[in-house]
């Protein structure tokens, strides 16, 4: 397993390495320099030389890859366009709200889809079968927005069991520890913080967790009927073992594979997609500062976002990795 | 009294019969044979008898006690509920299969799924798909060693090493901790037989233990199952098609065709005297060293597709080289008492 590792973690190296080369060619790829994207139209001549100079813009590329790596390492993202501030700090400030967001989405996916999906291929052909597969067909096809709207319609303005806006209700003090409040507030004993955060991360959640969990559903059925077919399940009942373990150890065990390489993948993508949701639910979390970003052509800002965005989806992809290994042992000694 | 009596096992998947009605028994300390091609439903037959055939939504409708019921005036033909659809995988099975005088087909779930196992054990065709891929060994073992004899920790590690060291594993110790991918055919199919007789079942059903191994391995594979029922008197069911395995191994045999036992006999009297055509021509398409190189093996002509029902006549005859018209002039009885067959014309094969 160690040897496993290690080797995994080369490959993340590399992967790295390769992605700030990507990152590196689209900065200098922007049409007409980044001088012309980073200034105002009416610059002069001068700011601009100043400017190319500061940027570092008249080294060699290979000076200017090397700095550039040298900066990335440091954090050092440049400063946001539109506000002024480093991006570091900007994305910083805004991420745990996606992590919360799109966490809770992932364990509401996958805290429902696994059970539901074991069902559906145990009692393949019923009504809940049916029920699990077309649900997760319209999972599938409502576009995330027009849920979260209608979410929001339905249990926060009509029913007003939930709140539809922001991650605290105004006036709650809190401790920020991890900056996912639900967790903060369950670290420093602020249970009503934590109960306040959990309330207003409901309806976001859910919205956010309609495709990963239509996804998740979907792929363990499939899954789980492909294992149960299997002869070793077949041995594993000639020996008398409670239901329980042949549902653990001999059919769930070998269906997750296929399960964590999905949950790895959606959960990258959930990062990159929340924006939407977060800005039906103003959660404030990455989503809105990328939408800014995006309409005032806040290139280092998308750059910040696009990075932290790679990293997790190669670091995600890591610990699926990781996780096969501990999970299929033939994976640990393939050369 | 026979450790297992089958009777009259009928085993349906929706319209197709796989199984029908079978029996036989077999005695403590013996070795019985189900022999047969693909498709004549031996090993359905046994895993019918393990409970292990996913379950049909229905019964088969028990024709001669309603028959009786109404002859007898007890009740008026009540009107046949509605037939269900069979599960799509689901098996329809009836008839009786007494293991030590209780009907293992009419157990609750929950009481078959404590003698599994125990009372009688499974090892199946291909052992590399039959154990599991994640689980170690040593857990695959323990696992049923806890189930049934309540063994845990260091006592059941140490039980499983010593069930390998019975089956012929070298250094157990470090095999308990490996996954089956690390092990040779013949000994993963060691490791199933370990498995199944960690219990010390009474019955082992062995469904075809040495198909997917080297000659040399079947041969050691035979021989440890020889070895655990001489020194246990474990009773053993061989399913196989081969019939050298029957030869070296079985005292009795059943040969199976499309779901109904054609001949039982004990295997010395089988070999010497075969009586069922489908018998003669099993025997007669194995390469023979004794006959001249340039001897044709004579092959049984046609498929197993090509049955009729056997209510209809024998199942056998489309294939038959002595086919005559009593052949389908309905359902062939089994006639004979040590040495049982079902063919009309027994006498002119014989």
């Amino acid at each position: 397993m160690l040897r496993y590792t290690v080797k995994r973690l080369l490959q993340l190296s590399v992967a790295l390495l390769g992605l700030s080369l990507l990152l590196f060619a689209w900065f200098k790829a922007l049409p007409g320099g980044p001088e012309n994207q980073m200034l105002p139209e009416n610059a002069t001549l001068d700011d601009r030389a100043a400017l190319r100079e500061s940027l570092g813009l008249n080294e060699p590329v290979w000076v200017q890859y090397l700095e550039f790596l040298q900066r990335v390492v440091r954090l050092d993202l440049g400063s946001s366009l539109s506000s002024g501030r480093p991006v570091a700090t900007e994305l910083a400030d805004r991420l745990p709200a996606t992590i919360e967001l799109s966490l809770a989405a992932m364990v509401i996916a996958v805290g429902i889809g696994i059970p539901l999906g074991y069902l559906a291929a145990r009692k393949r052909g019923t009504w809940l079968d049916f029920a699990a597969v077309s649900g997760s067909l319209i999972g599938i096809c409502i576009p995330v927005f027009f849920l979260a709207a209608m979410l929001k319609v339905v249990f926060a303005q009509e029913l007003a069991l939930l709140p539809s806006t922001f991650r605290l209700s105004s006036g709650l003090q809190y401790t920020d520890v991890t900056g996912l409040r639900v967790l903060d507030g369950l670290i420093t004993g602020e249970f009503n913080v934590a109960g306040d955060a959990f309330l207003h991360l409901i309806l976001p959640a859910v919205a956010l967790s309609s495709i990963p969990l239509a996804v998740v559903v979907r792929i363990t059925r499939a899954s789980v009927l492909d294992v149960i077919g299997e002869d070793y399940v077949r041995t594993a009942d000639s020996k008398g073992l409670k239901p329980a373990v042949i549902r653990g150890r001999h059919v769930m065990r070998n269906a997750m594979l296929p399960i964590v390489t999905v949950i790895g993948l959606l959960l990258g993508s959930l990062f990159a997609g929340a924006v939407l949701t977060e800005s039906v639910f103003s959660f404030g979390g990455v989503g809105s500062f990328v939408y800014q970003a995006t309409q005032e052509r806040d290139y280092p800002a998308l750059m910040g976002f696009i990075l932290v965005i790679a990293v997790s989806y190669v670091v995600l992809n890591l610990i699926v990795d990781l996780s096969y290994g501990l999970l299929d042992p033939r994976v640990r000694v393939r050369k | 009294m026979a450790l297992l009596e089958v009777e009259d096992l009928r085993v349906a998947f929706g319209a197709a019969t796989a199984v029908d009605g079978v029996s036989f028994t077999v005695d403590q300390g013996r070795v019985v044979g189900l022999v047969g091609e693909s498709g004549c439903g031996k090993s359905v037959t046994s895993l019918a008898i393990m409970g292990l055939l996913p379950r049909g939504r229905g019964k088969p409708a028990p024709v001669q006690a309603a028959a009786a019921e109404s002859a007898a005036g007890i009740a008026p033909v009540a009107p046949q509920p509605k037939a269900r659809k069979a599960s799509r995988s689901g098996a329809d099975v009836s008839g009786r299969a007494v293991f030590d005088g209780t009907d293992l087909l009419s157990l609750p779930p929950a009481s078959m799924r404590r003698r599994r196992g125990s009372d009688l054990a499974m090892v199946f065709q291909d052992p590399l798909s039959s154990l599991n891929p994640v689980v170690t060994i040593g857990r695959q073992i323990t696992e049923v060693l806890q189930r049934h004899r309540g063994l845990k920790g260091d006592k059941a590690n140490r039980e499983a090493a010593n069930l390998l060291d019975r089956v012929g594993i070298p250094d157990p110790t470090r095999r308990l901790k490996e996954y089956p991918h690390q092990l040779s055919g013949g000994m993963r199919q060691r490791v199933l037989i370990a498995i199944a007789v960690a219990c010390a079942p009474r019955l082992l059903i062995a469904d075809e233990p040495t198909t997917a191994l080297d000659v040399t391995i079947q041969a050691q594979i035979l021989e440890l199952l020889k070895d655990l029922v001489e020194t246990e008197g474990t009773a053993l069911l061989m399913i196989t098609h081969d019939l050298g395995v029957v030869a070296g191994i079985c005292d009795e045999v059943n040969v199976l065709y499309s779901g109904r036992v054609v001949e039982s006999a004990p295997v010395r009297e089988l070999f010497a005297r075969p009586t069922h055509p489908y018998t003669v021509g099993l025997l007669g398409s194995i390469p023979r060293l004794d006959l001249g190189t340039h001897e044709p093996l004579t092959p049984i002509r046609g498929s197993i597709a090509d049955v009729i029902r056997w209510k209809d006549g024998c199942a056998f005859a489309p294939r038959c080289d002595r086919v005559a018209a009593a052949c389908v002039e309905g359902e062939p009885a089994l006639v004979g008492s040590s040495h049982v067959h079902r063919c009309v014309m027994a006498e002119e094969v014989a």
